[in-house]
């Protein structure tokens, strides 16, 4: 067990902090799984509309590993399979019965799990058809079942903007938890490292690696972390999970059913009452939001603020996602703006002495706050990147789509979501994780 | 202000693609966003920026040059005063440097405009703020005493080779405003090399700058040489407050200080780049006063402590040096680029026999070794990585 200090980082002082009691949502009528959500798989139908489907009934494969496949979150009947272009599917939607039943799977006792061999917890888990739960490092894509990976990290800390307070989702879940790692731990050879905040409540977890940490956003990033602990060598694999993933395979081992059911948060300046809620995967924006919007013109992002996706009151929520956050989309026009160092958000680049000091939240809008200009480095990127990588000849050697020195400047470690705080503080607009994005998967590609 | 937003929104659509005044885009784009922030979105994620932005990282480097124009026009006056030995209130002297001044900053933003606007529109981009630091950055290295038909040449030759055949701000390898004043420095060497003082008085009127009176003198100690000058006062405490002639903006340390200490505070420069410069003049200007003994070399005496006070270094290096682009772009790299603009600093200034002053040509010379420094930091940052990977 070590202690890890992050210096570099921000944390956003963005309004609309989501309170720390979780509320039943409403119930939907219907749910929907997004295959587009998955990078790098090419997804096959097991359904056709007007199937009924139960909790946990495989709703498509992935035609390049055909042994995982994607569990229904809800019983019903298929509704719709919408298709975008060259036939990808988009979205497979499920209309919800009032009377919700489970496939039921074989339930253990915590010391069975113990006894449990790695093919065994493996049949269980995708005979159950939660793999894709799994994510592995690099690219951060579903990971092939057959291969091992040489550790399984989950970081019980999220540093992200308005994210879901890991200490109040998994209050009532430590046996879970507990069962989740004990069944998990066998999938690997190496350890499995939990990555908490001081004095968390999962501190007291067995069997597996503890390691504390602190320091501003990114320090909740599973890269960040592994980078800190034991770093990724580019012939290696790492498999990464989120915690509440690691308490629904608890219970899915535990009591032989899989709960699609999660906490999340519905924050930001744009909400009326932000929050935490119990929720299932795939569940509506609509009835997560339902007249919870201050206002009409906002922008509704499924994720946190710095790595989310923009979507619609009529889309589903993403398969990981854990928030759905909401921030304005009016732009006040401020006269000779520049001339006014105050002005109304977080000023980052300025901030330790205007900002870090004070309490103020800023209600952030979907401004960029500036236009686009070629990149004047003056160091933005690196204060807010806690790794031994240099940011700005990184993404140079992307553009310059020079695969060789990307690699021995170490974006096998990365991922694009530990480089948005970049993008957020860069002065120039750049968007550097859309390009670490391009350079890692011409990295795929290549390897 | 609603109304004039209102009309300028009104009459966008003039210059949008297809229509007569399409090519003034630029022109259009430039006044809209200076007098009100943008309205551009975010497209993608991360779906919210921070209000940082090129036009107020200019403009904060613009505000910081302010005291400079103060100080440098009071100090003009002030210096006329003394050539014809008259006595002047500051407000007077404040007076009669901002008649010197203005009309050189004027014709420095006239030429920097018309340069930046012209090149926007023939290459159809953006027209960037950098050419206000630029432009604000020329006058205050200019001697006050400049013609303003070389000072518009040399504003040129900055603007356009120091920066738009690059490729516009972010793309030069050159300091535009360096670029500038050593256009004007090898065109013009008789009046501008710096062994003469500079100043706005009688004809005929002249003296040699702190940094000549070692210079022309051998065998000598340096401090007693300038104790020794009575024609202006260059002991240590008014070197660094500034009293004497020199460039318009570089000669009062203490506003300098201040500026680098505000600027290194918002993180708008490099701490890295300033205490490399400073170490480095000091390291090479004591290993000078060890060799001077052995020489006849009088500017080899010269002490570190005044070293930092005489000439422009103070100005070059807070300003000039820390230039994002131009120079190293990692933090290993600023060090060692700062602490041989330092060192090659004093070089030039002791063993060059041409030319007194040497900041100019040093941070010129470490802008186009910039690249190779951050070349061999990268190879060490690889070579480190690859040792953790074995």
């Amino acid at each position: 067990m070590s202690h890890i200090k992050i210096k570099k980082g921000h944390d956003i002082k963005i309004s609309g902090i989501p309170e720390s009691d979780i509320s039943t949502g409403s119930t939907a009528s219907d749910l929907a799984l997004l295959p587009s959500d998955f990078k790098g798989v090419k997804p096959k139908l097991m359904v056709k509309v007007g199937d009924s489907v139960k909790i946990g009934s495989p709703l498509f494969l992935d035609k390049l590993n055909p042994e995982v496949r994607w569990a229904s979150p809800g019983s019903g009947i298929i509704k719709d399979i919408k298709f975008g272009p060259r036939r990808v599917i988009e979205k497979i939607e499920i209309e919800l019965d009032k009377d919700q039943q489970s496939l039921d799977f074989k339930s253990h006792s915590i010391d069975d799990i113990s006894n449990l061999s790695k093919d065994e917890v493996l049949d269980v888990i995708l005979g159950a058809n939660l793999f894709p739960h799994f994510r592995q490092r690099p690219f951060n894509t579903i990971p092939d079942p057959k291969i091992k990976p040489r550790d399984i990290f989950i970081s019980g800390i999220n540093t992200a903007p308005l994210a879901v307070d890991i200490e109040i989702a998994m209050a009532d879940d430590i046996e879970n938890f507990q069962a989740g790692i004990n069944a998990i731990e066998k999938l690997t050879d190496g350890k499995v490292y939990l990555t908490n905040k001081v004095d968390s409540r999962l501190s007291d977890v067995e069997n597996v690696n503890i390691n504390t940490i602190e320091g501003p956003h990114p320090a909740g990033n599973v890269s960040i972390q592994i980078h800190h602990i034991s770093h990724l060598r580019p012939s290696e694999l790492i498999w990464t999970i989120a915690p509440q993933d690691v308490a629904m395979i608890g219970k899915l081992f535990l009591k032989g059913v899989y709960d699609p059911s999660k906490i999340i948060t519905v924050a930001g300046p744009g909400v009326k009452n932000p929050t935490h809620l119990r929720v299932k995967t795939g569940y509506p924006v609509e009835s997560i939001l339902r007249s919870n919007l201050s206002s009409e013109d906002v922008r509704l992002i499924s994720g946190d603020v710095l790595t989310g996706r923009e979507c619609t009151l009529e889309d589903y929520m993403s398969f990981y996602d854990s928030s759905i956050s909401v921030i304005s989309n009016e732009i006040n026009r401020e006269f000779i703006g520049m001339l006014n160092p105050g002005s109304s958000s977080s000023r980052y680049s300025l901030t330790p002495v205007f900002v870090s000091l004070s309490n103020i939240l800023f209600p952030f809008t979907s401004s960029q706050n500036g236009n686009h200009r070629a990149v004047v480095p003056i160091n933005s990127w690196e204060r807010v990147l806690p790794m031994d990588i240099l940011p700005n000849e990184l993404y140079r050697s992307i553009l310059a789509e020079d695969i060789e020195e990307m690699e021995s400047l170490g974006l096998f470690e990365c991922d694009d979501e530990d480089f948005a705080l970049c993008s957020f503080a860069c002065p120039s607009k750049t968007d550097v994780s859309g390009v670490i994005r391009k350079g890692l998967d011409m990295l795929q590609a290549e390897v | 202000m609603k109304w004039l937003l209102d009309y300028l929104l009104k009459i966008k659509p003039n210059f949008d693609e297809g229509q007569k005044l399409n090519w003034l885009y630029p022109l259009y784009e430039a006044t809209e966003t200076i007098l009100f922030s943008t309205d551009a979105k975010t497209k993608s994620a991360p779906h919210i920026r921070d209000s940082i932005d090129i036009k107020r990282v200019m403009i904060l480097v613009v505000v910081a040059l302010i005291p400079c124009y103060v100080f440098g026009a009071i100090n003009i006056g002030y210096q006329n005063a003394l050539s014809f030995g008259l006595e002047r209130t500051w407000v007077e002297n404040l007076i009669f440097g901002a008649k010197t001044i203005i009309p050189i900053i004027v014709v420095t933003f006239v030429a920097g405009a018309f340069w930046e606007i012209l090149f926007a529109i023939v290459r159809k981009h953006e027209i960037s703020e950098g050419f206000l630091v630029t432009c604000a950055l020329i006058p205050l290295t200019m001697p006050p005493s400049i013609p303003l038909w070389q000072l518009f040449i040399a504003t040129s030759f900055g603007i356009v080779i120091g920066k738009e055949i690059f490729g516009g701000v972010g793309m030069n390898i050159f300091n535009p405003a360096l670029t500038a004043r050593c256009f004007i420095f090898f065109s013009y060497p008789s009046k501008i090399s710096g062994d003469m003082v500079w100043l706005v008085g009688p004809d005929g009127y002249s003296g040699a700058t702190a940094l000549s009176v070692p210079a022309s003198t051998n065998s000598a100690d340096a401090v007693s040489l300038l104790d020794g000058i009575t024609q202006f006062d260059y002991s240590w405490i008014n070197l660094a407050s500034g009293w004497i002639p020199g460039s318009i903006g570089e000669t009062n340390k203490f506003i300098i200080f201040l500026a680098a200490v505000a600027l290194m505070i918002m993180k708008l420069i490099s701490w890295r780049v300033i205490l490399g410069g400073v170490s480095g003049l000091f390291a090479m200007s004591y290993i000078g006063t060890l060799i001077a003994p052995f020489s006849d070399n009088s500017m080899l005496s010269i002490p570190p402590h005044y070293h930092l006070v005489m000439g422009s270094f103070a100005f070059g290096l807070t300003f000039m040096a820390t230039e994002p682009v131009t120079g190293s772009h990692t933090d290993t790299g600023r060090l060692v680029y700062g602490f041989f603009v330092g060192v090659l600093t004093v070089i030039i200034r002791s063993i060059n026999p041409a030319y007194p002053e040497g900041v100019m040509l040093a941070i010129l010379l470490m802008n186009a070794f910039a690249s190779l420094i951050d070349y061999f930091v990268v190879k060490v940052n690889i070579r480190k990585r690859m040792a953790r990977y074995a």
